[in-house]
This record gives structure tokens, sequence and C-alpha cells, in this order.
């Protein structure tokens, strides 16, 4: 969990700082480049209201991509409105321009491709392709209108392959760098889990070798006794004695697959302390357990705790995968009801008395 | 009195040896005789005729893992309940898949291994929770298919509760949670490697009433050796 979030977030950053420069990019080519280019050009227009107005329109598309664009990668329904409202305004400041003079005074088209650039970049590249496309005849279909001439049409394809060009450029940068970004963060996204899992097999060694010493303290002894004869096994508790040792050699012995912060070994930890009452505590798995999330973690094991408390002499959890969650049980001779913490969290509890056992089952479910 | 069933123990650990000696002794009503006791199998292997009923057997013999050799000692007339320290829910279905008829953790060989014993001799299902277990935790392609009743049977039976309790837990009757456990564990023996205890288990089981015929069938599809059962099946189908 605490592995993938930072390094995601990393990724996510550096393609923040790409979508950036991009609106920067093609802010600075509409308001300078084309704004320009209008000005400039003002008194060539037969309507100079008109073309502000398109560029107004375009300007208002180009703060809403950027808007979509820095939230995340646009769906394809806002992504191609922001598209098409841009193509339009570009192909109707183009047929408005004067026929003859299209190629010098049309600010429009350029921007056009810069703006649907904006909001196509992290989508598929056809999409890109086919708005480049559907711009370039846009504006080969307004000069055909207007009669077009063979040094028109060299113009128009000289400034067809320099705009396309860069525009076609800028997005495959982006998208390498994004690429890379990504990479980077896959490569210290795996460095981490190694030191995690290096870091996890230390606290499992340090953790199986503090039993083991325990295990030398109270098991050593009892064995010992039994085999001088000092201790009796006919004795209800020298074989009280002899279950809790049995309980912790197992549970030793079952150490393997644990790891920290899984719900098996939180329930191990509560095991514990009731085992230090003499209780015989067994903790058994079947099937491939999920992870449970931690509040839910929280519920089923304060569930163990309080009966594990009023646990006499033994109590059996069991944890078993079932369809979409996890099924936790317990079994303990707990003599009376037990008043169980609250469910919550995705956490389900039954119980039931049966005489002297108590029966109670958590389950928890990811759906 | 009723007929005495022969066990054999083929355990190395002589220490086990005793332990099991003493719980088949303490039977109250000696249902169980032991006749043989042994370290490895060339004894029982040796022998021309069946020396005992039912075999008690560790799954780990001089540090080995003998599951493979199940088929041959059911082939030769043992009927065969695994006692072992090995609670691998893996192991329990291979063991169970070679012919055993049970198998008992030695944990719970205090508790289960007469009765295991016993049921085996009579071809009768018994399922320890540890068995429960390996069949919860089953996920091979040839498993059975369980019924909803029969999994939840068997799930509350591996939590730790008595057959009463699952009984109430589930609203119906102490034998009808034995009948489903029993049902679960006769369909594992409908699937898998053909064997001729599993075959006695079955013919048992529909005797019994545990499973009809015809639930046989349906399961034989899932078996992956394309098991002969033509002597089982009903007339026709």
């Amino acid at each position: 969990m605490t592995a993938v979030q930072p390094t995601a977030m990393m990724s996510g950053r550096y393609q923040r700082a790409f979508t950036i420069a991009v609106i920067f990019l093609v802010g600075s080519w509409h308001l300078v480049g084309a704004g320009g280019q209008l000005l400039h050009n003002r008194l060539d227009y037969s309507s100079f209201g008109f073309q502000g107005a398109m560029w107004l329109v375009i300007a208002l598309a180009i703060t809403a991509g950027s808007v979509l664009a820095l939230r995340e990668t646009p769906s394809w329904r806002s992504a191609w409105a922001v598209a098409v409202i841009t193509l339009a305004a570009s192909t109707a400041a183009a047929a408005a321009s004067p026929a003859s003079q299209m190629l010098a005074v049309n600010w429009a088209w350029g921007t056009a491709g810069w703006a649907g650039l904006l909001v196509l970049l992290r989508r598929r590249f056809i999409e890109l392709a086919w708005f480049l496309t559907a711009e370039a005849a846009a504006t080969l279909s307004v000069q055909m209108w207007d009669g077009l001439h063979r040094t028109d049409l060299a113009g128009f394809l000289a400034v067809l392959a320099w705009s396309t060009g860069a525009q076609v450029a800028v997005a495959a940068g982006v998208r390498a760098l994004d690429a890379a970004a990504d990479q980077a963060a896959a490569a210290v996204r795996s460095e981490h889990a190694a030191r995690e899992r290096a870091a996890t097999a230390e606290i499992i060694q340090a953790a199986r070798h503090a039993r083991w010493l325990a295990l030398q303290e109270t098991a050593a002894p009892l064995v010992a006794e039994l085999a001088a004869g000092t201790a009796d096994p006919g004795d209800a508790q020298v074989r009280v004695r002899c279950a809790v040792q049995a309980a912790r050699l197992r549970r030793l012995l079952a150490e393997g697959d644990e790891v920290p912060g899984s719900l098996v070994h939180e329930l191990y930890a509560s095991a514990d302390v009731a085992e230090r009452r003499g209780v015989a505590v067994e903790i058994e798995t079947a099937g491939l357990l999920p992870q449970v999330p931690r509040p839910a973690r929280r519920v089923i094991t304060d569930a163990a705790i309080a009966i594990l408390t009023d646990a006499r002499t033994h109590a059996r959890i069991t944890l078993a995968a079932v369809a979409a969650g996890i099924a936790v049980s317990f079994v303990a001779d707990t003599g009376a009801g037990i008043q169980l913490p609250a469910a919550g969290e995705g956490v389900t509890i039954q119980q039931q008395q049966d005489g002297g056992m108590f029966w109670a089952e958590a389950r928890w479910s990811s759906r | 009195m009723e007929q005495q069933v022969t066990v054999a123990i083929i355990e190395d650990h002589p220490v086990v040896t005793e332990g099991v000696t003493s719980w088949i002794r303490s039977d109250p009503r000696q249902r169980v005789r032991l006749v043989h006791t042994a370290r490895d199998l060339t004894g029982l292997r040796s022998a021309a005729q069946p020396s005992a009923d039912v075999v008690i057997l560790d799954l780990e013999l001089g540090g080995e893992l003998v599951t493979t050799e199940i088929p041959k000692l059911v082939a030769a007339g043992y009927r065969v309940v695994a006692f072992s320290g090995h609670s691998d829910p893996s192991i329990v279905i291979e063991t169970l898949d070679n012919g055993a008829h049970g198998y008992v953790s030695k944990e719970e060989g205090r508790d289960h291994l007469v009765e295991a014993v016993l049921a085996a001799a009579a071809d009768r299902p018994y399922v320890t929770r540890s068995q429960a277990r390996a069949m919860l935790a089953d996920q091979q392609p040839t498993r059975p298919v369980l019924s909803q009743q029969e999994q939840q049977a068997l799930l509350l039976w591996f939590q730790g509760m008595s057959k009463a309790s699952v009984g109430r837990r589930m609203s119906i009757s102490e034998n009808t949670v034995r009948q489903y456990i029993s049902r679960a564990r006769a369909k594992y023996a409908a699937t898998g490697r053909t064997a001729a205890s599993k075959d006695a288990l079955l013919a048992r089981a529909i005797e019994d009433g545990v499973l009809k015929p015809g639930e046989i069938v349906q399961y034989k599809s899932f078996a992956s050796g394309a098991a002969d059962r033509s002597g089982l099946g009903p007339p026709g189908r």
C-alpha cells in the first residue's frame, strides 16, 4: 500500500509538469502568435469583430481544455467537444478571411491545431491524427472554395508541414517523457518493494528468534520436568501447560508464511496474551486469504481480543477464504455469552452460545 | 460382542506408535485390535494376505513422503488412514486421491484416530477438521462441486463447532450435518484416480443413502483419468 502511492504520485507529478508546459506553449501561441497576427492584419478583414469573436471562442476553448487536461486525461466526450468547437471556430475564421490573402491573414489555423493537441495529448495517438487531418482538410476546403491557385497550394503545404510537424513532435515528446517518468517510478517502486521485503524478513526473523528464546524458557523446562518425572502427565495442570507449549511450538513452525500487518499476524499477537494466561490457542487457515484493509482488521482483532480474554482453557481461531472475502471464526470455552465490540467497516459478526462453548464468526467482504 | 477391527501402525517414531497404541487400548469398547507395528512398509509388502483391516500410515517415513505408496496398499486390500504432521491441504487432497479413507493430523489423533479407523473398516466417510480444511481450500480443477449447504457444514465443522452446534447454526438436525459432510467426502471419492477403496466408499455411501447413484455419474465427468466405475453406476447410464 505504502509502496505504491509515493511512486504513483511521482510519475503523476512529472506528467503534470509536462501538461503545464504544453498549456504554456499553446496559450502563448494563441496570445502572441495568433493574437499578434490578428491585430497586425486587422484592416484586411471584412469584419474584424467576427475574427475577434472567433479568437475569443478559441481562447475560451483553450482555457476549458487546460482545466480538463490538468485534472486527468479528458474523456473522449469532453476532449472532442473542445476539439470540435476549436475546429469550427477556426474554419469560420478562415472562411471569413479575404479570399486572395488567406495564407497571409489567417491567424486561426495553427492555433486550432495546438488547442486540439492540448486535449488529445494523452488520448490515443490516432485521435490526434484524425483531428489534425480534419483541420487540414477544413482549411484546404475553404481555400478551394475561394479558388485555389498553384502558389496558394504550395504555401498551404509549407504551412501545413510546419505546424502539423511541430504539433506531432510535441505530442510524441510528451509521450516519451511520460513513459520515462513511468519507468523511473517503476524502478523506484521495485527498489522500495525489495527494501520492504528485506525489512519484513528481518522483522519475521527477529520475532521468530524472540519466540524461540521464549520457548527455551518455557517449553524446555517442561520437557525436562516430564523427562525427570517431576511433572506428571496425569495431572490436569501439567496437561494444560503441555497444550499451551504445543500451541506455541505449532505457531513457531507455522510462521513461515506470515508478514507483518497481515490479519493472521495480528491474530497471533492477540493470542499471545491469552496464552500467557494458560489458554491453549490454535490458529488455522484454509485457502488463499485476501488482504483485509486496516479498519476491518481492527474490528476483527477487537472481537478476537474480547473472546480470548474470556476463554478459560482453549480457543480455536480459523481464517477461511470465502466468496469475495474472509470468514474469521472463534470457538472458545468462555462459559457465558460475550458482549462483542460493534461490527462495521464491512465486517459482519454472528455469534452462538452452546452450553459452555461460544462461537463467533466475523465475515469481511470486499463487495 | 462385535467383531474387532484389526489395525497395523506404520510409523517411524516409536513414541508416536506408543501414543497410538495407548489410544487404541483406552477405547472403552475395545473395538480395535493392534496386530502389527513397523517402522516401514516392507513387512506389509511381503505379506501374501492383508494382515490387518486398516493401516494407520505416517505419511513421512525416514524423511520421505510415502503418499505414492498408498495405491499399492489399497490394491493389496488394506484400508488406509493417514496420520501425519503434514497438514498442507495439497498433501491431504493427494492422500485422499491416492485412495486413503481418511486423514488425521497428529494434533487430532487422540480424539479422532480410533473413530477414523472404525469408519475406514466400514468404508464409511470420516472427515476430520484438517480434512475439512483441505477440502475447503482445494482449488484443483478436478475438485467436485459441493453444494452451498455442504460447504457451509464443512466450514462450520472446520471452524471448531461440534456437529450439534453446526446443526443449530444451520437449523438442521445433527444427522443432516453428518449427511452433508459425508456427501462432500463421498463426492471426492468419485473424482480423480481410480481406487478400490474409493469405489467401496462410494458403494457404501449409496447403500447408506448419503449419495444417490445419479450424483456419481454427474461427478464422473470431473474425473481426470476416465475412471471406470461401470460396476457402480445404475444400469443404462
